[in-house]
C-alpha cells in the first residue's frame, strides 16, 4: 500500500509536467507567430495543439495527468498581401501561421494558473508531511 | 474513552485525510483534462462505521472485512461547482479550499497528537 501523501506528491508532479509541456508548445506557437515559408506559394508554421488525459494508475488508486498527444491545428492560414516577400504565389499573396497571440497568450495564463494550484498541493502535503515528522521532536 | 482510543481515531483520520489529499492532488493535476470528473472520498463518519469492529483470522481461508482504510475505495463524484465546455468538472478555487480543510484538520489532529504524547512523556518521566 502506497502512502497517499507520496502519490499526492507523485499526482502533483504529473500536473506539473502536463502544464509545463502546455507552455512550451505556447511558447512554440508564440515565438513562430510570423514563421512563413520560404518558397514561393509554401505553407507556414502550423499552430500547434496539445490535449491532457487523465490516467489511472490501479496500484496507487489514483489519477494522474498525462499528455494525450500534440497536434496540430488546420484551421485556415492568414492571407496577406506583399509582392515582394520570398514566400508570395503567383498573385502576390504570402500564407502567415495560423497562429492567433492573444489565444496562446489566455492559453499562457491558465497552464501559469494550473501550474500554480499544482504546486500549491505539492506544499500542503510536503507540510502535512512535516508535521507528522515533528510529532517525533516533541519529548 | 482511552488516550490508546484517541490516539487509534487521530491516526485513522490523518490517514483518511492523507487519502482525501490525494484525491484533491488527482482532481487539480486534471484541471484541464478534457471530460475528467471531480471526485471526492466518502465522509470519515462513513469510514468509521464500515471500520469499527474487525473480525480475528484464525485461518488464512477467513475472509477479511475491511479492517483498514482502503486507498480510494472511496471515492465518489462530488457536487460540483461548475462544468466547463469540455466537460470538466474541477474548479481550482474549491479543490484549493478543500485542501486548505485538510490541511487545517491535519494540523489540528497533529497538535492534539502532541499534547496528548507531551502528557504520556511527562508522566513517565516521574
Amino acid at each position: 500500500m502506497f502512502d497517499p501523501l507520496q502519490v499526492t506528491l507523485k499526482i502533483g508532479a504529473s500536473g506539473l509536467e502536463a502544464q509545463s509541456k502546455r507552455m512550451r508548445v505556447v511558447s512554440e506557437n508564440l515565438a513562430n507567430a510570423q514563421s512563413t515559408g520560404h518558397t514561393p506559394g509554401a505553407d507556414p508554421y502550423t499552430r500547434k495543439t496539445i490535449s491532457f488525459e487523465s490516467e489511472f494508475d490501479e496500484a496507487m488508486g489514483a489519477s494522474f495527468v498525462k499528455v494525450a498527444g500534440i497536434g496540430r491545428n488546420h484551421s485556415p492560414y492568414r492571407v496577406e498581401y506583399s509582392p515582394g516577400h520570398p514566400a508570395a504565389d503567383a498573385k502576390g499573396f504570402v500564407k502567415l501561421p495560423n497562429v492567433d497571440v492573444l489565444v496562446e497568450v489566455a492559453d499562457m495564463r491558465e497552464a501559469n494558473r494550473s501550474y500554480e494550484a499544482n504546486l500549491q498541493v505539492i506544499k500542503q502535503a510536503r507540510e502535512m508531511i512535516s508535521m507528522t515528522i515533528d510529532l517525533l521532536r516533541s519529548g | 474513552m482511552t488516550p490508546v482510543h484517541l490516539f487509534n481515531v487521530i491516526s485513522q483520520n490523518n490517514r483518511w485525510l492523507a487519502v482525501r489529499q490525494a484525491t484533491i492532488a488527482g482532481n487539480i493535476a486534471n484541471a484541464n483534462t478534457p471530460g475528467y470528473k471531480a471526485l471526492d472520498v466518502e465522509p470519515f463518519a462513513a469510514v468509521m462505521e464500515q471500520t469499527r469492529l474487525t473480525m480475528a483470522a484464525t485461518n488464512p481461508a477467513h475472509m477479511t472485512s475491511a479492517g483498514e482504510v482502503k486507498q480510494a475505495a472511496a471515492v465518489g463524484t462530488e457536487q460540483p461547482w461548475e462544468i466547463t465546455h469540455s466537460g470538466n468538472s474541477v474548479t481550482l478555487e474549491q479543490e484549493l479550499i478543500k485542501a486548505g480543510d485538510v490541511n487545517r484538520a491535519f494540523k489540528l489532529n497533529t497538535s492534539v497528537l502532541k499534547a496528548f504524547h507531551r502528557m504520556l512523556l511527562a508522566s513517565a518521566k516521574v
